[in-house]
């Protein structure tokens, strides 16, 4: 756990490139505060998924520092990555669930990593599932699922370990309206419990119906850093 | 439960879940370690025979020393006591010109062959028994090196070029059993390392998502390890198996021509120890294939 009050995502003049002269990212300082709701927005290619790939240190910068939850990823050894990403849970868009795996052993995947024994982590699956409404689904595969339902089943992983940061990259690109709507009230709800949430997303209907802290990149540049116009712990209904 | 030994379950389920998974590549590792240990078990268990069957050679060996007949009795059995100090000499029988003469008649079922001869033309002798480390070519070059020359030996007789010839022959297919062994080793290393890196692929997806929710390095690679080494277990347990039945169907038509050569044939399977170390040697090798596809792989 961070120190109380200390910003969970700090970065100072972060750069990231692949190729010399091209950035992916380019001089980009932020700080996420404790139980923030952040959306990324920006066209594609803008950075978005480069910046949250930076803060579970799925890459490292090219220049500048980034600390997350205390640590300095640009500094991390290939040993402590494994106990950072278990404080920071992940969505993604394609879901990255499973198929071989009921629905109960794919959220259960992350308290496997940390030997978690069976029985609390089956109940605490069981309260994750029901918290995303799917208790009922646990012994299901992924395939005879929905998306909507896939995604709240990746949502209860990246949730089950009670992570301090949920990063979240497009996670309703691939569902309807209605689904992204019931995703995102599941997104929120983590956000008031004091996870931080980064979400990213080019769907502006979201950003305004949320009313969230906008970060907008552009070429990998921040272009518009826009605060929150609700309480960062506020439940949206 | 406390968190390491579930930890230690959980990579003993994903292993077996992984060679659910992909029975038809673990069912090719499994059986290519059989067909290995089988090989070079059979090897081994034929050259560790053929040595036994040299020992009891060894044994049964022994040198004669046929004396001068002008050597007077007295200075006869001195010379048993000089032979009986040469290198590698256990023990001396003196064999008396009469007491040759009965073992002939013996053998040769009555005195009819020399009934018309005046008088015994059969020498005295020295039976001369040597020590275990002296049943070599080696052994009886030294002892006959030693005896050359010594008054009163009329001739020494000794089957040394028999003994050189199996001593080669047991040598070269030690040789031969120790190459097979190494060669398809590492032929079966290869594949246990190529069905893991097949696994490794096949499991990308898992292995990207593990990696995302935080799982060590040694959490993703130990399943795998051991994977390779039950695969292995079980190749070996085959290959004991079907070492022990080839060695009992074959056993009674080898005895019986062992026997028929060289009057007795105790021909044994492995001990306990040695069933033990061929299975596990197969567990070695699906580890150490395992080991070496992790290091070429790339895991989290």
């Amino acid at each position: 756990m961070s120190a109380t009050g200390e910003s969970p995502v700090r970065m100072y003049h972060v750069s990231k490139s692949y190729m010399a002269g091209q950035y992916a990212l380019h001089d980009v300082s932020l700080d996420v505060s404790r139980g923030e709701f952040l959306f990324l927005t920006g066209a594609s290619g803008a950075g978005k998924t480069t910046l949250l790939e930076l803060i579970f240190a799925a890459e490292v910068p090219s220049e500048g520092q980034i600390l997350v939850l205390g640590r300095n990823v640009a500094r991390l050894g290939a040993g402590a990555i494994p106990a950072l990403r278990r404080r920071v849970g992940v969505v993604f868009q394609d879901f990255k669930l499973l198929q071989e795996r009921t629905v109960e052993e794919n959220v259960r995947l992350a308290l496997d990593v940390v030997g978690t024994p069976r029985r609390e982590a089956r109940s605490r699956v069981f309260a994750m599932l029901k918290s995303v409404g799917l208790q009922h689904r646990r012994f299901h595969h992924p395939l005879s699922l929905s998306g909507g339902e896939q995604q709240r089943v990746a949502l209860a992983r990246a949730l089950v370990n009670e992570p301090e940061i949920l990063l979240a990259d497009e996670p309703t690109g691939n569902l309807d309206p209605e689904l992204t709507i019931e995703i995102m009230d599941l997104i929120v709800k983590a956000s008031t419990r004091g996870t931080t949430v980064m979400v990213a997303t080019h769907d502006h209907s979201l950003i305004e119906r949320y009313g969230k802290r906008v970060l907008r990149l552009d070429a990998g540049r921040i272009a518009e850093d826009v605060p929150s116009a609700v309480p960062s712990t506020g439940a949206v209904s | 439960m406390n968190r390491g030994l579930m930890l230690i379950l959980i990579a003993f389920a994903n292993s077996l879940r992984g060679i659910r998974n992909a029975a038809t590549t673990s069912s090719m590792a499994i059986l290519t370690i059989a067909i290995v240990l089988v090989l070079a078990g059979a090897a081994s268990l034929l050259v560790e025979n053929m040595a036994g069957v040299l020992e009891e050679f060894g044994a049964e060996l022994r040198l004669t020393a046929y004396l001068d007949d002008t050597v007077p009795p007295e200075d006869q059995r001195h010379l048993a006591q000089t032979v009986a100090a040469a290198p590698g000499v256990d023990r001396v029988v003196f064999i008396s010109k009469e007491e040759a003469l009965r073992r002939f008649e013996r053998i040769a079922g009555g005195d009819e062959l020399l009934a018309g001869l005046d008088e015994n033309p059969l020498p005295a002798s020295l039976e001369i028994h040597l020590r275990p480390e002296a049943r070599t070519a080696e052994g009886i070059a030294i002892l006959d090196a030693s005896l050359d020359g010594l008054p009163g030996i009329d001739e020494l007789a000794h089957g040394q070029e028999w003994i050189e010839g199996y001593a080669r022959a047991v040598a070269l297919a030690r040789t031969a059993a120790g190459t097979i062994t190494i060669v398809l080793g590492l032929a079966a290393l290869l594949i246990v390392a190529n069905t893991i890196r097949l696994a490794l692929y096949a499991r990308r997806d898992e292995l990207e998502i593990l990696a995302l929710v935080g799982a060590s390095r040694t959490f993703v690679r130990v399943p795998f390890m051991l994977e390779g080494t039950i695969q292995g277990l079980l190749g070996g347990l085959i290959a004991l198996l079907v070492v022990f039945g080839a060695f009992e169907l074959v056993l009674p038509q080898v005895r019986t021509a062992l026997e028929l050569v060289v009057g007795r044939a105790d021909l044994r399977f492995f001990s306990t120890a040695e069933s033990i170390r061929l299975v596990l040697s197969g567990a070695g090798l699906g580890l150490l294939g395992s080991i070496t596809a992790l290091v070429g792989g790339r895991t989290a």
